[in-house]
């Protein structure tokens, strides 16, 4: 078969492949980060996972080496979250973030080093989905509470630190992460497959 | 007879359940909905599953109505997290767990055409369910041959070497995955996965008037909320 740009069936079947793991990886992350964060789990959700699910990342885009695999990634993610009970929101996420992960993974030419880590920062934010409906809920937390006769200055002081200071801890957080993960990824794919002559 | 209904119904529900968190719906509302929902559970033979998930929305509801108003401090904030916040979640855990423990490979991919899918996210998709398992025996060969050598044996072994551990699982987990595309692009290749035209099913799937009764059953609390009845 010649070389085409354009996703071929056993192009799909490894993006299948890959996205079972990384799910796999994000329900590991999820579990662990709930059991050592009790409570706070969906913020540091993106950063845990970020760290370990690095090589599945840069495997599937040193194999593929064409547009499309990370935004199809992305999608199939999105869909699975939504279908396994998470909020709809995370759908948006994941795919928006996949396809600006791939563009920038392109703008590489899926070799550059760099351009690989960076889309695998912003591909990791895609798992930001989850987290956002904190700030959805925030409104339906405060209302439980007055109905539950809290006093008002007490609530407002329960929250104020919590959401702008826990935002900039999630992001912070995953950027360093990803920044490790994706390095090990890569650095786990040259010592394992490149040399390999896998990929 | 057991109840089953089609993929499109089950994502309308999901659909429903995620409203419940846009449109912040009042308990009653809540309630009605996750009853509907979980009644779903019991007309398909799941039982088990239902009661476990019943178990656990009563008892956050629960600990919100009796307890909160008497907690205080980190309790208090602890508290209205898990009440709250996963009990907001819920309707949607619980639909979505009814929707992925009831439908087979072959009625979502039947659903995703109906649906008007596209193929190239449709692939993926099978492949992700039907390669679940195999990643979950992977695994245990893996850790069987780690034991083998003596590597990361007894319960917390894993947690004391992280990076090692995650190399020694995953690249092995990695190695396989790419072995196993090949042979299942293959296999499907075989079976005429890339043909083009309209693809004949061996599941057939249909709405029908149970379908239609659950979605307009489900969506009566929001009416009601909507309407200032509740």
């Amino acid at each position: 078969m010649k070389p085409t740009n354009k996703l071929t069936v056993p192009d799909l079947i490894s993006i299948g492949v890959f996205t079972a793991l990384y799910f796999v990886l994000v329900t590991i992350a999820t579990f662990s980060s709930a059991a050592l964060f009790p409570g706070f789990n969906n913020v540091v959700l993106p950063a845990v996972c970020a760290l370990i699910s690095g090589s599945v990342y840069m495997l599937l885009a040193a194999k593929l080496q064409k547009f499309g695999g990370i935004s199809v990634m992305g999608i199939v993610m999105g869909m699975f979250f939504m279908t396994s009970g998470h909020f709809i929101v995370s759908f948006a996420a994941n795919i928006v973030m996949g396809i600006v992960a791939d563009f920038v993974a392109k703008a590489g030419s899926y070799k550059s080093r760099k351009g690989l880590l960076f889309s695998y920062v912003l591909f990791s934010y895609g798992l930001f989905g989850p987290v956002l409906p904190m700030w959805f809920m925030k409104d339906a937390y405060v209302a439980n509470l007055e109905a539950r006769g809290k006093d008002a200055v007490y609530i407002a002081e329960l929250f104020a630190n919590i959401n702008m200071g826990t935002f900039v801890f999630a992001v912070v957080a995953t950027l360093v992460c990803a920044l490790i993960g994706g390095w090990f990824g890569q650095k786990m794919i040259k010592k394992h497959f490149v040399k390999a002559g896998i990929v | 007879m057991k109840l089953r209904l089609d993929p499109r119904a089950k994502l309308f529900l999901l659909v429903l359940s995620n409203l419940t968190l846009f449109l912040h719906v009042s308990l009653r509302t809540e309630i009605m909905l996750v009853v509907l929902l979980l009644s779903l559970y019991f007309l398909s033979g799941k039982t088990k599953s239902g009661l476990r998930m019943t178990a656990v929305y009563l008892s956050l509801v629960a600990a919100d109505l009796f307890v909160i108003p008497i907690a205080e401090g980190f309790v208090l904030n602890f508290l209205s997290m898990l009440s709250v916040g996963i009990r907001m979640m819920l309707p949607c855990v619980i639909s979505g767990g009814y929707a992925f423990s009831t439908t087979t490979v072959g009625e979502m991919v039947c659903a995703m055409r109906k649906l008007k899918i596209p193929e190239v996210i449709i692939i993926p998709c099978v492949t992700v369910v039907r390669f679940f398992p195999t990643i979950a025996e992977d695994y245990r060969h893996i850790r069987n041959a780690m034991a083998l050598r003596g590597i990361a044996t007894g319960n917390m072994a894993l947690l004391r070497h992280p990076v090692q551990s995650l190399e020694y699982i995953l690249i092995p987990l990695l190695m396989n995955s790419n072995n196993v595309a090949q042979d299942l692009s293959v296999a499907s290749m075989t079976k005429g996965i890339s043909m083009p035209g309209v693809h004949t099913s061996m599941t057939e799937i249909k709405m029908t008037k149970t379908d239609y009764l659950y979605m307009v059953l489900c969506t009566i609390p929001f009416v009601l909320f909507l309407g200032g009845v509740m």
